[in-house]
């Protein structure tokens, strides 16, 4: 074990205060080691930085990127806070330890990366919601208070018309992320042949919660944007009509205790 | 090796809670380290405006391993509970994983603690966030 001490690679690098150490959405695989100094992690949405956490000596850094290979990519960025010290982990070694690692230490890893992912994407959707309020665009726009709500990724199946048609009119689509101020679904771009998509067209939408009740309410397009292939489209959705027996049941389903 | 062949090898014992029972209570001390084999399980922290749930753990799902990488001693971080219908649990042999966990060389049980340590504070985070969210909604009403 002190023998793999010894020849691993590292490399000693000096930050000033402010420096950019790591950049979010680059490539890279490199750990960092904090020798001296202190390091804020953060991650950048609407312009903000969300800080995620603040290092000191003996901490590391880096090593999302490093365990979750499949992307490569830098799921935040790293700054010098004071003028610090960092010694760098070539990677190299550390990966093939870490494939060579007992499978079920290995499954075990995997699993608590993917909750620290999922806790990490939660912390920025529920501070941006945050931010918003603070910048009060509560005023502009009524149902924006209702945005607190906790914003509930799922994946339901829904069918949907244009307001004023007959109910035998059945568009499919899936919701992807719902909140008590609106949704967001995905269609495939068919659906925009027959009827009309534009920015404020109102549309009742059915669906069937997990529960088994159902659940219809009335919402208009604010975005539409490209799925993940070019047959399919992302309708960002604000709700407009909602009963009081529908509000209380989705308030339920999305409530985060 | 998939994961049903290492179960094989990793399982001491099996358990099932009822919906709503405690798992892991938070604050306790204890180093069993459990698999989800069916069913869910909810996470929640005690927090100054009362409990809240801050993931949903479902089949595969892992918990309980802070203890393995942390001090012994260190108590439970937060709680989990069988949620929505009975839960079937694995409890993964510990001695064995502590063994496999101590042959590591530094540098990779360092990564594994900077991990957990992460997931730690990122769920205090969640759990304030959320309880600073439900004040400012009663506040406003």
């Amino acid at each position: 074990m002190n023998s793999q001490e010894t020849v691993f690679p590292v490399i000693t690098l000096k930050y000033r205060a402010g420096d950019l150490i790591i950049k979010e959405g680059d490539y890279g695989i490199s750990i960092y080691k904090i020798v001296e100094g202190k390091v804020v992690i953060f991650q950048e949405s609407e312009d903000e930085e969300i800080a995620l956490s603040t290092l000191g000596p003996d901490e590391i850094f880096g090593e999302i990127a490093f365990l979750n290979r499949a992307k490569e990519i830098r799921s935040a960025s790293a700054k010098a806070l004071e003028p610090s010290v960092l010694e760098v982990w070539h990677p190299s070694i550390l990966l093939k330890e870490y494939e060579q690692m007992p499978p079920m230490l290995k499954y075990v890893a995997d699993q608590i990366l993917s909750r620290l992912l999922r806790m990490n994407k939660l912390i920025v959707q529920l501070t941006i919601r945050e931010q918003n309020q603070r910048k009060g665009i509560k005023k502009q726009d009524p149902l924006t208070s209702q945005r607190r709500y906790y914003r509930k990724e799922i994946d339901l199946d829904c069918h949907y018309r244009p307001v004023g048609l007959s109910s035998k009119v059945r568009l499919p689509g899936r919701i992807k992320d719902m909140s008590l101020g609106g949704l967001g679904m995905e269609i495939v771009t068919e659906n925009t042949t027959s009827f009309s998509h534009m920015d404020g067209d109102l549309f009742v939408v059915e669906t069937t919660l997990p529960n088994g009740k159902g659940l219809e309410l009335e919402a208009k397009i604010v975005t539409l944007s490209k799925g993940e292939s070019s047959k399919r489209l992302i309708l960002g959705m604000s709700i407009t009509k909602l009963s009081a027996g529908a509000k209380s049941l989705l308030g339920f389903f999305l409530m985060p205790c | 090796m998939d994961i049903q062949q290492l179960m094989q090898i990793y399982l001491s014992d099996e358990e099932t809670y009822e919906s709503g029972d405690i798992i892991i209570e938070e604050g306790s001390t204890g180093n069993w380290i459990y698999i989800i084999m069916e069913g869910q399980a909810k996470v929640t922290k005690r927090t100054d405006a009362g409990i809240v749930t801050i993931d949903t753990l479902k089949k595969g799902a892992i918990f309980g391993e802070m203890a393995l990488f942390g001090k012994l001693q260190d108590k439970r971080s937060a709680s989990v509970i069988a949620a929505d219908g009975p839960i079937r649990l694995g409890v993964l042999d510990f001695q064995l994983l502590l063994r496999d966990y101590e042959a590591l060389s530094p540098q990779l049980k360092s990564l594994i603690n900077a991990l957990i340590r992460r997931l730690k504070e990122s769920n205090d985070r969640v759990a304030a966030i959320v309880v600073e969210a439900n004040q400012k909604n009663r506040q406003t009403g």
